[in-house]
C-alpha cells in the first residue's frame, strides 16, 4: 500500500453567520490520498468542494471556523498547530493550492516573479534572488512556459496562461500535495486541456506527488482523477474508483449528476435537459435523515427517519438506505429522472 | 514608446486647451460680480472732496489706470499679453502693490502651512486606515467612529473648537496670526520661535480633518483590497501576513494619490477658511479679501494661481500612475 500523504477525518467546517447562525459546510468528512494519486471531488455549486479545500488547507478566516476533525499532511495533524507553524512549515511546502479564479489570484501590482521571489524567500532561508531567478527560468522551461513570463505584470497575460502561470508558482517548492480547486472552469476547451496536461505533467515528472482536483465538470475528472468523491451538501455521497463512478453510479445523486451532462451529439438540440429537480437543503437548519430527499426520485419514507450512514461494497461507499441491486433495479426500471 | 509619447503629448495638448478655457474663465468671472471697484476706490480717496468735476476727473484716471474703460475683449488681450510679461496687473484694493508681489509674499505663508499639513494628514491617514483594516476588532472599533466624527466637521469648526479651547481656555497657543503682531518678519531665532507657535493650531487643525477623511478612504479600500483572491492565494502559499499587507497597502493606496495630488493641486486655495479664522496671512486671506473688494487682478491672479496648480498636480498623477500601476501602463500605451 502507497503511502498516505493527507488523511482527513470526520472533518467538520462551520460558516458563522452575523446572526451567529452555524451553517456546516463540510460534515464530516473523511478521505485519504496517497503518493501518486489524483482524486477528484465532484458535486454541484455549493456543495462545499471549496471549502472543503480551504479546510484541507488549514485556511480558516471568519466566517469560516473549524469544528472538529483531524487533517494529517505529512504526519502532522494541521489543526493543532499553531498558524505560524502552518504557514511556515505545511502551507506551499507540503501542501499547496491552485485557486479557483486564476484571472485574479496575482497581484495586479507585482510582476510574477517578485512572488515567486517572495515566496521562495519565505521558505527557504538564504536563498539569493540569482537562485530563485534559475530555479523559476528552469522550471519555466521543463513547463513548457514561455520564460518571459516571469518579467510580467498578470495584466499582460491571457487567461489560460495566467492559470498555468499559478499552478506553476504553486508547485515551485514541489510540494506533495496540490489542491486544485476548480482550475479549468474560467477557460475554453482548448486550454482546459493544456492545463489538465500540465497538472499530469507536475506529477509524471515527481514535482508533486498527489492531487486533489475538485471541479463540476465530471467529464473532466474522468481525464485526470484516478478516484472520485461525490459531495452534497456538505457530506460525501458515494466514493470509489473514477470509471465506476461516472459510468455506474451508485447514489441517485451521482446518478443524477451524471445525466446531467451535456454530451454533444447529433440531434442533441431536439432533446430535453436532464436536470435533477429542486434545490440542494439550507444547511443552517439541522438535517434528519438524507439530505437528498427532497429531491430523490427514489426516495421512502424510511430515508427521512434516522442518520444514514456510508455503506461498504467493495472498493466503493455510498450514502443511501437503498442496497445497491435495488438502486440499479430501479435506474433501469426506467424510472428515468424527470424532464424539463 | 512611440505610443507612450504619442499618449503624453495629446495629453499636453489637453492640459494646454483647459489652462486656456481656465485662463478665460479666471478673467471674466470676476468681472461678472456686480458692482464697480473703481467707484469704491474713488469714494475713498475723494471723501470731503465737493468738486463733482475732479471727482469725475479721479475716478476716470482710475478707469484708464486699470484699462476698465475700454471692451472687454481688449482687456482680455491686454491681460494675456501683460501675463506673457509675467506681469499680473496692479491691485485695486490696494492699490499701488503690484498683484505679483502680493502673491510671492502670501503665497509662503500659504505653502508653508498646507505642504506639510497634507503631507503629514495623508501619511498617517493612510496607515491608520489600512491598520485598521487589517487589525480590526477593537483597534477599528474606536478608530473608525473617530475619524468619522472628525471627518464630519468641516475644519473651521474644528479650527474655531481649537482656538477656544488652546488659545482662549488654556491660553497655550496664540489665537490668530502667522506670528506676533509687534514683530517685523526677520531671520531671527525669536521670530522663528513665534511663527513656530502661530503655527501650530492651523497646523493640526488641518492635519487632523485631513487624517480623519484619508483614513476612511484608506480603510475602505483596504478591507477591499483584503478580500481580494490574491490576499488568499498569497496566504495559501505560506507568506507572511506583514508581506501581505504590503501588497494591499501598495494597491489601496493607488487611488488615494490622486487624492493627494489633488489637494497638493488645489492647496494654494484650499485652507482659504482656516486662513480667515486664525488670521493667517497666507493665500485665502489675500483671495477673501480680494473678493470683499472686488480686486479683478488679485482674484484672477489667484485663482490662475489655484488653476495651475491643479493642472500641474493632474499631470503629475498621470505620469506617476503609469510608473506605479501597470495596469494604468497598459493603458497609456493603446
Amino acid at each position: 500500500m502507497a503511502e498516505k500523504l493527507l488523511e482527513v477525518k470526520n472533518l467538520k467546517s462551520v460558516y458563522k453567520t452575523r446572526f451567529n447562525e452555524k451553517i456546516t459546510a463540510v460534515d464530516d468528512v473523511s478521505f485519504d490520498l496517497e503518493d501518486g494519486k489524483c482524486l477528484g471531488i465532484a458535486g454541484e455549486s455549493g456543495c462545499g468542494k471549496s471549502t472543503l479545500a480551504m479546510s484541507v488547507m488549514g485556511y480558516y478566516y471568519p466566517p469560516l471556523f473549524y469544528e472538529s476533525g483531524i487533517v494529517n499532511i505529512s504526519g502532522i495533524d494541521i489543526t493543532k498547530i499553531p498558524y505560524n507553524q502552518l504557514r511556515k512549515e505545511i502551507l506551499g511546502k507540503e501542501i499547496a493550492y491552485i485557486p479557483q479564479a486564476a484571472m485574479n489570484a496575482l497581484n495586479p501590482t507585482q510582476r510574477i516573479i517578485n512572488l515567486i521571489e517572495d515566496v521562495m524567500e519565505e521558505h527557504i532561508s538564504g536563498i539569493t534572488k540569482k537562485e530563485i531567478r534559475k530555479i523559476a527560468e528552469d522550471r519555466f522551461e521543463t513547463l513548457n512556459l514561455p520564460k518571459d513570463v516571469l518579467q510580467r505584470y498578470p495584466i499582460e497575460l491571457s487567461g489560460g496562461m495566467k492559470q498555468r502561470t499559478v499552478i506553476a508558482i504553486s508547485t515551485i517548492l514541489n510540494p506533495k500535495i496540490l489542491i486544485a480547486d476548480e482550475p479549468t472552469s474560467a477557460l475554453d476547451v482548448t486550454s482546459q486541456k493544456i492545463v489538465i496536461k500540465l497538472l499530469k505533467d507536475l506529477i509524471k515528472r515527481g514535482f508533486i506527488k498527489a492531487m486533489v482536483f475538485i471541479t463540476h465538470e465530471l467529464p473532466l475528472l474522468y481525464n485526470i482523477a484516478d478516484d472520485i468523491m461525490v459531495m452534497y451538501a456538505g457530506e460525501i455521497v458515494e466514493s470509489g474508483e473514477a470509471e465506476e463512478v461516472i459510468f455506474d453510479p451508485i447514489h441517485p445523486y451521482s446518478n443524477g449528476l451524471m445525466n446531467s451532462i451535456i454530451v454533444p451529439e447529433k440531434g442533441i438540440k431536439g432533446k430535453k435537459l436532464t436536470v435533477i429537480p429542486g434545490a440542494p437543503p439550507n444547511l443552517k437548519y439541522k438535517l434528519e435523515g438524507c439530505r437528498f430527499f427532497d429531491r430523490c426520485l427514489f426516495a421512502k419514507d424510511e430515508c427521512k427517519i434516522s442518520e444514514i450512514n456510508m455503506k461498504y461494497v467493495n472498493n466503493r461507499s455510498y450514502r443511501c438506505v437503498l442496497q445497491v441491486d435495488e438502486l440499479k433495479e430501479m435506474y433501469e426500471d426506467g424510472k428515468k429522472p424527470a424532464t424539463t | 514608446m512611440k505610443s507612450y509619447r504619442k499618449y503624453m503629448t495629446s495629453k499636453i495638448v489637453w492640459y494646454v486647451l483647459t489652462f486656456v478655457v481656465a485662463l478665460f474663465l479666471n478673467f471674466l468671472l470676476p468681472r461678472l460680480i456686480p458692482g464697480n471697484p473703481v467707484s469704491t476706490i474713488v469714494s475713498k480717496i475723494t471723501s470731503g472732496m465737493a468738486d463733482t468735476n475732479s471727482i469725475k476727473r479721479v475716478y476716470e484716471t482710475f478707469e484708464k489706470e486699470f484699462g476698465l474703460n475700454k471692451p472687454i475683449w481688449e482687456q482680455f488681450l491686454i491681460y494675456v499679453s501683460n501675463l506673457l510679461h509675467g506681469n499680473m496687473g496692479t491691485s485695486f484694493g490696494q492699490y499701488p502693490r503690484k498683484v505679483t508681489d502680493i502673491l510671492a509674499s502670501s503665497i509662503v505663508w500659504t505653502i508653508g502651512l498646507q505642504l506639510p499639513a497634507i503631507i503629514v494628514s495623508w501619511i498617517l491617514g493612510n496607515v491608520l486606515g489600512v491598520l485598521a483594516a487589517y487589525i480590526k476588532k477593537g483597534f477599528d472599533k474606536v478608530l473608525f467612529p473617530v475619524f468619522l466624527f472628525i471627518s464630519c466637521i468641516p475644519s473651521f469648526g474644528f479650527a474655531i473648537v481649537l482656538v477656544w479651547l488652546f488659545a482662549v481656555a488654556l491660553k497655550i497657543a496664540p489665537a490668530s496670526g502667522g506670528y506676533a503682531f509687534d514683530m517685523i518678519p526677520s531671520p531671527t531665532l525669536s521670530f522663528f520661535l513665534s511663527v513656530l507657535q502661530h503655527y501650530q493650531l492651523p497646523f493640526w487643525s488641518i492635519v487632523l480633518v485631513g487624517i480623519g477623511g484619508q483614513s476612511l478612504g484608506m480603510r475602505e479600500m483596504s478591507i477591499y483590497e483584503l478580500n481580494a483572491d490574491y490576499v488568499k492565494y498569497c496566504r495559501l502559499l505560506g507568506l507572511k501576513d506583514s508581506k501581505i499587507v504590503r501588497y494591499v497597502f501598495k494597491n489601496a493606496v493607488l487611488p488615494q494619490i490622486t487624492g493627494l495630488a489633488l489637494s497638493l493641486g488645489t492647496m494654494v486655495g484650499g485652507a482659504l477658511i482656516t486662513e480667515i479664522v486664525f488670521s493667517y496671512p497666507g493665500l485665502g486671506s489675500v483671495l477673501f479679501n480680494a473678493i470683499a473688494a472686488q480686486d479683478f487682478p488679485l482674484i484672477s491672479g489667484c485663482t490662475l494661481l489655484i488653476t495651475t496648480g491643479v493642472l500641474i498636480a493632474n499631470f503629475v498623477i498621470d505620469i506617476v500612475y503609469g510608473l506605479i500601476d501597470p495596469r494604468i501602463k497598459v493603458a497609456q500605451q493603446e
